[in-house]
């Protein structure tokens, strides 16, 4: 460090290229989270995708210096396995279109409410944010089970004679996923909109237009950029998603990251690890082509 | 009917009462639209925040059973809680990774946030890309990767891997939110620091750091949160003796309904609502809920 000072305190002004100085002092500030990265993000998911590369084996969870493609064959294999994956990408699907129609909706009301209500209708989104998705999904299992308060409330109103199944199949699957994406979904439409003016809107009822039409007309095309990126991590999510499946889904609803838990924890990590990478492969492509997409439209400016 | 569209049409506090009946009866579709939109962003409001508050609500129940209103009130549950050890030591399991992550990734974040921009083109891309990378990738990959490369070296299990899960995510938003304070601060003041002789620790901790103050804690605070409510990957890399409370509570639910699980969820809920309300009284709502 005293040397680096010692330049710099002694250097007469700023030069226009990077010193040697700024250079260590960059890297220095590089250092902690590249050096993390590399350790705790880069490295064990190297060792995952050598993992998958292991032969399989009945006695022990792994192999080691072994190279065999059976984790990847076993995958296209295994009819079971290949259900599943169509599974979860049709779920995340769903999921990932209910959260930008319920997100977009809910972000545009919030920002053109304003005062109590805004903080109001914000403040509910980043409290489900922040909330331990366990405690969300405890409170879905308690509010729609069978004997639930949704339920409960349904069947004294005489609207349904006997309790709906909100839970323990798709419905439940779907309901505890929106916990996890909407309210990322809302916040980075809302993001996006604080960037248009409101006058606009006015702008468009002046002239005529119901308010239907100026929000489809005027803000819907401005809030495109947030409902894309909103939408991709939705997908991204949704696509590993294992908590609301195990919790609220039943053992027809098995997602890839519920098979790639029972996988090892019955000690097949080839397998294990060859769904991990498979999974991980098609949400970063999805990713990808999320984000090129919308960066060819030039809206990308603010991932 | 222009002129009879209320200014804030659209909005919450529309004055249709107030309206003249004859340009209601003009705008009596629009209306109805509106309304029907308005109760559904209250149906999705409803959704997201009343399961919660029926949690809150049975934490409180005399009975053992999850019923919505509960039959009674009692603290029961509470002093329930406080007597079991499990619960005890996985709070404090949780505080201990909390602290941990938010050192770290506070640390890593701001840090990182400070250099990247030095770098400029291809090689800035690379590091945001890096930083960002493990939020994207699902948390089930991301537990079982530490799992596996951990377990070789018998460190899962330990707290060491229950900071490094955490920090995974906790660090890329520790640094977009230091990355987007220091974008609202002037470069030159630092320089200005340097000039008059201050050393680059000196000029960080005079002139950057108290004007990038709200950002700061705002990291640490969001680090601080996303450690206390992770536990996919703290179900893959913790043990009995260092899991957290999310995880304990995981456990129980896959058994039954537990009413200790509500009086959990209670705490949990509490201490998110005071750490939003800090973060909102010194970083603003406005921020929080759009530079994260």
């Amino acid at each position: 460090m005293s040397d680096a000072d010692a330049v710099e305190e002694g250097r007469p002004s700023r030069p226009a290229l990077p010193s040697p100085p700024a250079v260590t002092r960059t890297r220095l500030l590089l250092a902690p989270l590249v050096l993390f990265d590399l350790l705790a993000f880069v490295v064990p998911m190297g060792y995952l995708l050598r993992v998958s590369l292991s032969e399989r084996s009945t006695g022990q969870a792994l192999v080691r210096g072994t190279w065999s493609v059976d984790g990847y064959r076993f995958l296209l294999e295994s009819s079971l396995l290949r259900r599943v994956f169509v599974f979860t990408v049709l779920f995340a699907v769903v999921a990932t279109l209910l959260a930008v129609g319920l997100g977009t909706a809910y972000a545009y009301a919030a920002w053109r409410a304003s005062g109590a209500v805004r903080t109001v209708l914000l403040a509910g989104i980043v409290m489900s944010m922040f909330t331990t998705l366990v405690v969300k999904l405890f409170a879905a299992l308690v509010v729609f089970s069978p004997s639930g308060v949704v339920n409960d409330a349904l069947v004294a109103s005489g609207l349904v004679g006997t309790p709906l199944r909100l839970i323990n199949n798709k419905i439940g699957l779907v309901i505890g996923q929106l916990y996890v994406v909407l309210p990322y979904m809302v916040l980075s439409v809302y993001s996006v909109l604080t960037s248009l003016d409101e006058h606009l809107v006015e702008a468009a009822n002046d002239l005529g237009a119901t308010p239907a039409r100026a929000a489809r007309e005027v803000v819907l095309p401005h809030a495109v950029p947030g409902m894309a990126v909103g939408g991709v991590i939705a997908f991204a999510w949704s696509a590993g998603a294992f908590a609301a499946p195990a919790l609220l889904g039943s053992a027809s609803e098995l997602t890839v990251a519920v098979e790639v838990q029972n996988r090892l924890t019955s000690f097949e990590y080839p397998v294990a690890a060859a769904l991990s990478v498979v999974l991980t492969v098609v949400v970063l492509v999805v990713l990808a082509a999320g984000l090129y997409g919308l960066r060819r439209r030039g809206g990308g400016n603010d991932v | 009917m222009s002129d009879s569209t209320p200014r804030t049409d659209g909005g919450t506090e529309t004055g249709t009462g107030k309206a003249p009946a004859a340009g209601r009866r003009l705008v009596g579709g629009a209306a109805v639209g509106r309304w029907l939109f308005r109760a559904g962003v209250g149906a999705v409001f409803a959704f997201l925040l009343a399961p919660i508050a029926v949690v809150v609500a049975t934490s409180f129940a005399e009975t053992g059973s999850l019923t919505f209103p509960p039959k009674g009130l009692s603290l029961q549950w509470y002093g329930e809680f406080l007597g079991s050890s499990r619960w005890r030591r996985a709070a404090l399991n949780s505080l201990i990774a909390a602290g941990g992550t938010t050192v770290l990734a506070t640390v890593a974040g701001t840090t990182a946030a400070l250099g990247v921009s030095d770098l400029g083109g291809s090689r800035e891309a690379a590091v945001l890309g890096l930083a960002v990378l493990p939020l994207l990738v699902p948390g089930v990959v991301l537990g079982s990767s530490l799992l596996v490369f951990l377990g070789e070296f018998d460190l899962q299990q330990t707290y060491t891997a229950v900071v490094a899960a955490h920090s995974l995510w906790a660090t890329p938003l520790a640094f977009s939110v230091v990355r987007a304070a220091l974008s609202r601060f002037d470069p030159r003041l630092r320089e200005a620091a340097l000039d008059l002789g201050a050393s680059p620790f000196r000029a960080f901790f005079e002139v950057v750091a108290p004007n990038i103050r709200s950002g700061l804690f705002a990291a640490a605070l969001i680090a601080f949160v996303v450690s206390l409510q992770e536990f996919i990957m703290t179900l893959f890399v913790s043990g009995p003796d260092t899991r957290t409370v999310p995880v304990l509570a995981w456990n129980s639910l896959r058994g039954s309904l537990d009413p200790l699980v509500s009086v959990v969820s209670t705490l949990l809920v509490a201490a998110v609502v005071v750490a939003v309300a800090v973060g909102a009284a010194v970083a603003g709502l406005e921020r929080l809920a759009t530079d994260t």
